[in-house]
């Protein structure tokens, strides 16, 4: 299944005047029309409210609102506000400004200090609270916002979960690649269903160093501009869900277009670039995703679009071996490709 | 055949003299440092008529409570604790309400032995902690357990509550790299923490050694103790705890917390501090006799004197003060005057003993370390504390030296008896410095 054309952003404002991107924003395979909740929904009585008021004591009133409103509609527009102002609630004061930015990317441990027994505590209220069961199985996979507010919507709307964020490092991400290098610029990548993240250390050792600029080395817009694609082409091959049968062709993904790139920050060796992708559509054949990188917690470039050209082929019996009896082999691609690599993601943007 | 001639001991371990350097208090008494002293110099007791006991159905009236902390809330987030002190909520839910009060007296400790971070946080220092664990969190925790089901109870539930709760979470909290233990034998563990965490540094393994004793002092920690029929039904807070006196009827309950740094000669003289005094040594025994009941001679009590004392090489007539286990109870106060008598004799009139319970209650597990503290600060600021509340003098305390007020006298030696369930017998040899 792939995303529904015109599944871009929705946003909505809460009370707290909080830009939330709702669920539904680039989450495969999430039907909103039939809801069938895990648990019916039991009566909602006073000493329910009252309970269910004190358990959320030290979350916003609009959380507490959005508790009161689900539990008596079941209504699931209003969980992204639950689910954030329960984790806002276990997030130290200091950092509660962060997860107001409404950064889906924002990842539970590293940027918001929470700790698996932090979001032990962050999932049992929020289970009080939507009267719904997880198992253990479930958390582990939950490491961005993004993961938990998909995780509970899909919970509370009974669709599966979708698949969990796997983190790639250096050898198999050029297992799966097209790209191979000395032209491959993601050392570790970690994709979702909402998306990729991805890191590239500048070693300085980069063959185009040497000429950009004159004992000066600065990493090329255009190369930031192609990392971001690169991690594009990984989503597309990692990430997204293909048509029943069918994947993604590793040699027959192309650059197409660019929108709205801005560089922000001189990129140097010693650098490291955080790379992140969304898709914004996914319709064969056209791939859209917005891009931006930061350096630490600078933000080094945007780009408001990447389009990629890509194409599907069949997942069995087709001209590909299983998946994953190649994999670990680099030179897969090149071989069921004939011999003729492909340029790669986003190698013909201009710098 | 076997020769034992070749035993090597470092002599320069064995040497090594072992010093207080810090000292930390959340007490009946007082929360820090000088109002402790205050009140033994006052006698000023912790006791009142404590409100949880205020039913017909709970015959036991007084308890010696931690004032400044509010604490009976099953939210940590809800407690309140003096302004001096901030915990993220990371680390308040970890804790129970002994390990808040032990959190607060390792701060004052470390402050008062000017310890650096990296003081603190290194290899060469340990922590070792008694405390009963928080009986009032483990009962919410297996009420929860039964009545919402196993999964839907705290995580942290367990660390918060069962023994050993105080170092663990002192020992991730203040990231102490050395050794870590926790000690249980009841009313002797915090002395049984300071013996051996004098044993670490005296055999070189450790450089510096936090002793911490700790309890909860509420309903859960102390009414299950007047099944034992243990506790004082006395409802005169002014004279609830007379330990020596011939009314007294059993022990008050009291909580809190008191963290000492121990350290090696080394460290002291490297770092220019002035220690309270020298910890000189120490012995145990037990009594091999009653699980609940002290011998009625004091047996194991007398022998764990007589070794500390040997150990050390120091005389039974040398020592100057004794503060000594009595609870106020009529059984556990005479085997202890028994245990004096034999290890003493003639002595035993020029010793002066007394027993701080008078005054803070009984700390069971926090015991030991607290009353270690007040020894400490007997040793430096130059008194003996008083013996309060007797009106009478138990008969079989006739001749002995337990005087009623504090007295500015400076001890040289000083001796502190602990006795726990089991017949656990710790007493720790206290020098001036």
């Amino acid at each position: 299944m792939i995303l529904r054309p015109g599944s871009f952003c929705v946003y909505f404002r809460n009370p707290d005047n909080l830009l939330i991107s709702l669920m539904s924003d680039a989450v495969p395979s999430i039907d909103p029309s039939p809801v069938r909740p895990e648990v019916p929904a039991k009566t909602f009585s006073p000493e329910d409210e009252v309970a269910m008021r004190e358990s959320l004591k030290r979350c916003s009133a609009a959380t507490v609102e959005a508790a009161v409103q689900f539990r008596r509609t079941r209504d699931p527009g209003v969980l992204p506000t639950i689910v954030l102002g329960v984790i806002e609630r276990f997030v130290e004061s200091e950092l509660r400004p962060k997860l107001r930015e409404g950064d889906d990317d924002l990842r539970l441990v590293e940027d918001l200090g929470v700790d698996s027994l932090t979001m032990m505590e962050i999932v049992m209220l929020v289970e009080e609270v939507l009267q719904m069961q997880t198992n253990n199985d479930e958390l582990r996979n939950l490491r961005t916002v993004g993961d938990v507010k998909t995780f509970i919507d899909c919970k509370v709307r009974g669709l599966p979960l979708p698949k969990p964020t796997r983190f790639l490092p250096v050898e198999q991400v050029a297992s799966i690649m097209p790209i191979q290098p000395p032209f491959l610029f993601i050392n570790e990548a970690q994709i979702g269903s909402a998306g990729a993240q991805g890191k590239y250390k500048i070693t300085g050792q980069e063959f185009f160093l040497q000429g950009h600029f004159k004992d000066n080395p600065v990493l090329p817009a255009s190369i930031m501009l192609e990392a971001l694609g690169q991690l594009a082409v990984l989503f597309l091959l990692e990430g997204s869900q293909a048509e029943p049968g069918k994947r993604v062709d590793p040699s027959r993904i192309l650059f197409t277009s660019c929108e709205g790139v801005r560089c922000h920050r001189i990129c140097r060796p010693g650098d490291t670039l955080s790379l992140s992708v969304r898709p914004r559509r996914v319709k064969m054949p056209l791939a859209t995703f917005e891009g931006s990188i930061r350096v630490g917690q600078e933000k080094a470039a945007v780009a408001e679009e990447i389009t990629l050209t890509f194409a599907y082929v069949d997942e069995v019996g087709g001209e590909f071996a299983p998946r994953e009896s190649s994999a670990g082999s680099a030179a897969r691609p090149r071989d069921v490709s004939g011999g003729q690599p492909p340029l790669g993601a986003a190698s013909v943007a201009a710098s | 055949m076997f020769r034992p001639s070749a035993v090597r001991c470092d002599r320069a371990y064995i040497m090594s003299r072992i010093f207080v350097t810090g000292v930390g208090f959340i007490t009946s008494i007082g929360n820090d440092r000088d109002s402790v002293v205050q009140s033994l110099r006052e006698l000023r007791h912790g006791m009142l008529r404590y409100p949880p006991f205020d039913k017909p159905e709970v015959p036991v009236k007084v308890a010696a409570p931690v004032r400044g902390f509010a604490v009976d809330s099953s939210d940590p987030e809800d407690w309140t604790y003096p302004a001096d002190y901030r915990l993220k909520r990371e680390v308040l839910r970890s804790l129970c309400p002994n390990a808040l009060y032990a959190y607060c007296a390792m701060q004052q400790a470390i402050r008062d032995a000017r310890l650096a971070e990296g003081e603190v946080s290194n290899e060469e220092t340990g922590l070792y902690a008694a405390s009963g664990g928080s009986p009032v969190i483990l009962g919410r925790l297996l009420n929860q357990m039964s009545q919402q089901g196993v999964m839907r109870c705290p995580p942290l539930g367990i660390v918060a509550s069962i023994a050993g709760t105080v170092q663990f979470n002192l020992v991730a909290h203040f990231k102490i790299k050395g050794a870590s233990c926790g000690f249980s034998s009841a009313c002797a563990s915090s002395s049984h923490a300071l013996g051996f965490a004098f044993d670490d540094l005296k055999l070189g393994r450790q450089k510096r050694m936090f002793v911490v004793g700790a309890e909860d002092g509420n309903v859960e920690t102390i009414l299950p103790f007047a099944g034992m029929r243990a506790l004082s039904l006395n409802p005169d807070p002014e004279t609830a705890s007379r330990p020596f006196d011939v009314a007294r009827d059993g022990f008050v309950g009291t909580g809190g917390a008191t963290v000492l740094v121990l350290e090696t000669e080394d460290e002291v003289l490297r770092r220019g501090v002035t220690p309270y005094c020298e910890v000189a040594g120490w012995g145990q025994a037990s009594d091999g006799h009653n699980v609940a009941i002290s011998h009625p001679e004091g047996h194991g009590l007398r022998l764990a004197m007589q070794r500390s004392l040997q150990s050390t090489r120091i005389a039974a007539a040398d020592v100057d003060y004794v503060n000594a286990h009595a609870t106020s109870t009529p059984i556990g106060d005479v085997s202890e005057v028994k245990a004096l008598r034999a290890v003493f004799g003639p002595d035993l009139n020029r010793v002066a003993v007394s027993s701080t319970k008078a005054l803070t209650g009984h700390g069971l597990s926090l015991a030991g370390a607290m009353e270690s503290g007040f020894c400490a600060l007997a040793l430096r600021e130059g008194f003996i504390p008083g013996s309060a509340h007797i009106t009478r003098l138990d008969p079989e305390c006739a001749g002995m030296n337990i005087p009623r007020e504090t007295q500015s006298v400076a001890p040289h030696v000083v001796l502190n008896n602990s006795s726990g369930f089991g017949g656990a017998n710790v007493c720790l040899v206290f020098r001036r410095a």
